[in-house]
């Protein structure tokens, strides 16, 4: 009963919200939405820094909070990774720097236009419109995209705004299947009646944009890739079991892990990942249980620590009986991966998970979740998840 | 079968062999192994010949303190055949001794003793008049005037080689006089000499001046005339760099003029004559000292008497440590004595030589020669103090120029024409290599190249086309890099020519590490790079690898002095090319900054609509400051300097790129600099933007 009460609040404050963003596309950019102003005074004072420092014949800089492991905090009562105080100086004149600061001032005022217009676009448009000839010279102001992405991300540590505020958003990679209704941007559906895709989880999930209305779900299953995520649709699994199903195309994005984060805090649904025994596998369980380094300053919207992974485990070459073919042998950067995972201090005292990775590099191989197809096509939905489930057989 | 007993044969006897066996002369044994003085081919044999009386003219000279004025003339005397004639303004020389100077093997004035000089033997004029007399069967022809009022007197000397004694042809056996006057012309005329008798002005306008005295050697030989590589032309350029108050007037076989104005009327330093050393003597020569001591005299007396740095106390000690008493008369004392005497004097500690008897070429004229002859952008020079080998004191200057245009880009059309008609490679490449001085292989290659000429093509038979096409890419291709250390070697003033890689200097060069001065160097190899480095090594006896005086001997001590020599000026080059790429970087950094400067004053005026162009010129200040502060030089070891000339110490000229600075920045200590006048001391300051 209450989770319904919850919902309708939801609801109404979201009605509210509409009505001012309605309000904001009628009147122009005159009257900005309070957020809108808050990252607009943001990006407004590291311009006029730039204008006091140059004044005073100092160098222009900007100070970037760091987004190494060295500046990440494991915060051990709410199991999340934080971000610590650590920053960066970058300034205009030094010679291994000066590229970058001029794009972080380039992608500053980038996002100042979008605000103004009242416009968003993905991380990739911002690219294609900062991306222009510097006067006199045959270098360009950004090459690839790949130079612009995480000067994004530096702007949106500095100025504390997130990618929505900035009026930014990734394309759209992970997808949801299951019995949950939903109003996205005013428009409601049935993530069980969207095709056999599901629903294309969007960059932005915040309240503001998508609300739940209702569901009908004990739990939510995480596949990694979409090939399990199709067999899970395909053999109705989500309707057997009453669940959700969701992937997030590899590594999740934003967007993926902000869903699991409302789906598990408003919804009270426990998540179960069910991702390829490698390195790779571990890192995006400990990116949704507890936030990622790169991206820690919003482990706190994100992670969801109650998050469990139900395999695939090491064992199971033994415990499914498998047949040797299907195992892939570990490489050099897997094996130097999986021993950096396990120093995370997020896993350093966990001795199942310390066993479940010495295990994985004493087999020397990996596991793909798609290796139970050898068993037999629907092995997955129909024994292995099911007997886990029922076992509670997880690791935490 | 039957074996037949093999011929008979008559043996020798030892009396038979005894008939055989006679003494040889010098002169025979040179006659028969000429390339030991430096005559094996007909070309050298012209260089030699040039050089030997050069030698001897310009030792005359300093020794008798004349500013030395030389002529030197060759001219064909049909095929393969040419007369060398070399006059000086020196003092002359007595009638009495021409013929033995000239006309006798092993005479001479500089054997005996330990003097700094060029000749060291008295060898070489009267080899070179052999050769002549050998080739030609013309006899050497000398004037000589000796004084003001005195009349020139003619000789024409031959050798007799069995005996090694001269025999004068003309005048009965002891040669004529030159009338004075027309007389004079007519004698000359008749007899085919020639006889400079006054000194041109140097101005224009000037008064000649009266030739005083001075001798006149003229020989006929066969020889062969090239120019490039070892050549006369090449020897006397050198020469003109190492002896910067030599003014020479030379005119080749083809009639061209040519002449080396000296640079200053200073002589060198008169150098001392010394007394041997004790470190320096062998035990045979110890001995024959000991047996030719006249009057009996103690020990102790003929080792002071001697030898150098033995005074009473140290002759003492020797004779202490030798177990003999001080007192012991040399007439008396037995072989093994010596051998104990020869013994304690190499374990006695005895002082270095003296070391003023060397005169060295100092820096200042080292950088003033170089500076005129090889064109650079930056020249250092060093000299070492004088140490000994052997007990022979020695010293060793080392000049460096860095930079500067290839041999290749110096020549014009008609000279290249010459040199490839000269030229007797068998194709463009060898050409290349052997003519011009430091062109290695590699650049060769990217010259033929660049030419679009067949790489086996011959020198002789290029037409006129390919020949302007040859020109044009020795101009037009830069071979900086592929290009290799040029050395000019000097031993007490001389050039040498040849034998290159026997030569203590052009070891001790490649198996110094010069990368770390900033030149690419592969192991055991001269570094490559557009740099002239001279060598001198001045000595009261230079060691040479033989008589014909072309390679000096490695001992240790030298290759070592040698070493810390290149070192020193290595270090300075390094300096300037480091200073250079940091003047390189400093410009890119600039442009970097520059780059950028505009987007980012662009993106704060989009945003906070800031004026554009005042933030930009704020931003340009900064900028200004911040390359500026990095344009102050840092020494080696990291400390600030404020003044460019205490970053590379006393002489050394740094010639800047005429765009930046059209004037050439000196420093050498206090005196006349090279860019002939006032010590201007250029700053470069470059504009920023």
């Amino acid at each position: 009963m209450a989770k319904k009460k919850i919902i309708k609040k939801v609801i109404k404050k979201v009605r509210r919200s509409s009505a001012a963003s309605s309000s904001a596309k009628t009147n122009g950019s005159a009257s900005m939405a309070v957020r809108d102003k808050k990252t607009m005074q943001a990006i407004k004072a590291m311009a006029d820094n730039v204008v006091e420092i140059a004044a005073r014949s100092r160098t222009p800089h900007v100070d970037i909070p760091s987004r190494s492991l060295s500046n990440v905090r494991f915060n051990r009562s709410r199991k999340i990774i934080e971000m610590g105080g650590n920053k960066n100086r970058r300034e205009l004149f030094n010679l291994s720097q000066a590229k970058s600061y001029m794009q972080t001032l380039l992608v500053g005022s980038g996002c100042k236009r979008l605000i103004e217009q009242g416009k968003t676009t993905s991380i990739r448009g911002l690219y294609y419109m900062l991306k222009h000839r510097i006067a006199g010279t045959s270098e360009n102001t950004f090459e690839e995209q790949s130079e612009c992405d995480p000067i994004i991300e530096d702007i949106e540590v500095m100025l504390d705004a997130l990618r929505e505020e900035l009026h930014l958003y990734a394309q759209n990679k992970g997808n949801l299947f299951g019995d949950l209704t939903l109003i996205d941007d005013g428009t409601e559906l049935n993530c069980s009646r969207v095709g056999r895709n599901g629903y294309s989880i969007p960059s932005i999930v915040e309240p503001h944009i998508v609300q739940f209305v209702k569901h009908n779900a004990k739990f939510i299953l995480h596949v990694e890739k979409d090939t399990v995520f199709t067999r899970f649709v395909e053999d109705q699994f989500w309707k057997n079991h009453q669940c959700l199903i969701t992937h997030g195309g590899g590594q999740p994005p934003r967007g993926v892990r902000r869903m699991l984060n409302r789906l598990h805090n408003e919804l009270g649904l426990p998540i179960y990942c069910l991702l390829d025994n490698d390195p790779w596998g571990y890192y995006i369980y400990s990116v949704i249980k507890q936030g990622s380094i790169n991206l820690a300053f919003e482990s706190q919207r994100m992670a969801v620590p109650a998050a469990k992974y139900l395999g695939l485990r090491s064992i199971d070459l033994e415990r499914c009986q498998l047949s040797d073919s299907v195992i892939i042998k570990l490489n050099d950067s897997d094996k130097k991966r999986a021993r950096q995972i396990a120093e995370y201090p997020w896993f350093e005292n966990k001795a199942n998970w310390q066993k479940e990775i010495k295990r994985m590099l004493d087999n020397d191989f990996k596991l793909e979740v798609e290796s139970l197809i050898s068993k037999d096509i629907s092995y997955v939905t129909e024994e292995y998840v099911p007997q886990r489930l029922r076992d509670k057989d997880f690791l935490d | 079968m039957t074996t037949e007993a093999p011929p008979r044969r008559k043996r020798a006897t030892a009396e038979s062999m005894a008939a055989e066996q006679r003494s040889i002369s010098v002169s025979e044994f040179f006659t028969k192994n000429r390339h030991l003085l430096g005559f094996d081919n007909p070309r050298k044999a012209l260089l030699t010949t040039v050089k030997e009386a050069v030698d001897n003219s310009l030792d005359a000279c300093e020794e008798a303190g004349i500013v030395p004025t030389l002529w030197v003339a060759i001219e064909a005397a049909g095929k393969n055949r040419f007369r060398v004639a070399v006059q000086d303004n020196g003092p002359g020389i007595v009638k009495k001794q021409i013929p033995l100077i000239f006309g006798k093997l092993l005479y001479g004035s500089k054997f005996h003793r330990l003097r700094m000089s060029r000749g060291q033997q008295g060898i070489g004029i009267s080899a070179a008049g052999m050769y002549g007399q050998l080739t030609t069967g013309k006899p050497v022809r000398i004037v000589s005037k000796i004084g003001k009022n005195k009349p020139a007197h003619y000789f024409e000397i031959q050798i007799n080689t069995k005996t090694n004694h001269p025999e004068i042809l003309n005048g009965k056996g002891e040669g004529e006089d030159i009338p004075a006057g027309d007389k004079g012309i007519e004698y000359c005329n008749k007899y085919g000499i020639t006889w400079v008798a006054e000194i041109p002005p140097l101005e224009e306008g000037g008064k000649p001046e009266m030739l005083v005295s001075g001798t006149r050697v003229t020989i006929e030989m066969e020889a062969g005339y090239k120019r490039g590589k070892g050549s006369v032309d090449e020897y006397l350029e050198q020469t003109a760099i190492a002896n910067p108050h030599v003014t020479i007037y030379y005119s080749d076989p083809d009639g061209n003029l040519k002449t080396y104005v000296r640079s200053t009327t200073t002589l060198p330093p008169e150098a001392k004559e010394i007394k041997p050393h004790p470190y320096g003597v062998e035990l045979g020569r110890l001995l024959a000292m000991i047996k030719d001591d006249k009057g009996p005299s103690t020990i102790s007396q003929f080792l002071t008497n001697n030898f150098s740095r033995v005074s009473s106390a140290v002759a003492r000690r020797i004779c202490e440590a030798a177990k003999i008493s001080t007192r012991a008369s040399t007439k008396k004392i037995g072989r093994n004595d010596v051998d104990k005497l020869f013994e304690a004097i190499q374990n006695t500690k005895i002082s270095p030589p003296e070391t003023n008897c060397i005169a060295p070429i100092s820096e200042e004229l080292l950088l003033k020669g170089l500076y005129q002859v090889v064109p650079g952008e930056f020249y250092a020079a060093a000299t070492r103090p004088p140490a000994v080998y052997r007990g022979n004191p020695f010293q060793i200057e080392v000049a460096l120029a860095y930079g500067g245009a290839m041999a290749t880009k110096k020549v014009g059309k008609e000279e290249l024409n010459q040199l490839l008609s000269e030229s007797d490679a068998r194709n463009i490449k060898k050409f290349l290599i052997t003519t011009f001085d430091g062109m290695g292989p590699d650049g060769a290659d990217k010259i033929v190249k660049a030419s679009g000429l067949s790489p086996r093509m011959a020198p002789a038979k290029m037409k006129s086309a390919e020949r302007e096409a040859l020109l044009e890419a020795m101009q037009g291709v830069a071979i900086g890099e592929g290009q290799t250390m040029q050395i000019l070697r000097y031993a007490n003033r001389v050039p040498l020519q040849f034998k290159m890689g026997d030569c203590a200097i052009t070891k001790t060069v490649m198996s110094t590490n010069w990368r770390s001065y900033g030149l690419s160097q592969s192991r055991g190899s001269l570094p490559s790079g557009p740099v002239t480095i001279m060598v001198h090594m001045a000595s009261v006896w230079v060691p040479f690898t033989s008589e014909s005086k072309e390679a000096i001997a490695s001992y240790d001590e030298i290759e070592k002095e040698l070493r810390l020599a290149l070192q020193a000026v290595g270090r300075k080059l390094g300096m300037f090319l480091r200073r250079r790429i940091t003047i390189r970087q400093e410009n890119e950094r600039r442009s970097i900054f520059l780059r950028y400067l505009g987007e980012v004053a662009s993106a704060v005026n989009e945003i906070n609509g800031t004026n554009r162009d005042s933030l930009y010129d704020n931003l340009l200040k900064v900028a200004q400051r911040k390359t500026k502060e990095a344009d102050t030089k840092l020494d080696t070891r990291g400390k600030r300097i404020e003044d460019d000339s205490e970053l590379y110490g006393d002489n050394v000229i740094i010639v800047e790129p005429q765009s930046i600075l059209d004037e050439v920045q000196v420093k050498s200590n206090g005196a006349a600099t090279a860019n002939g006048g006032a010590s201007k001391k250029g700053k470069v300051q470059k504009e920023l933007f």
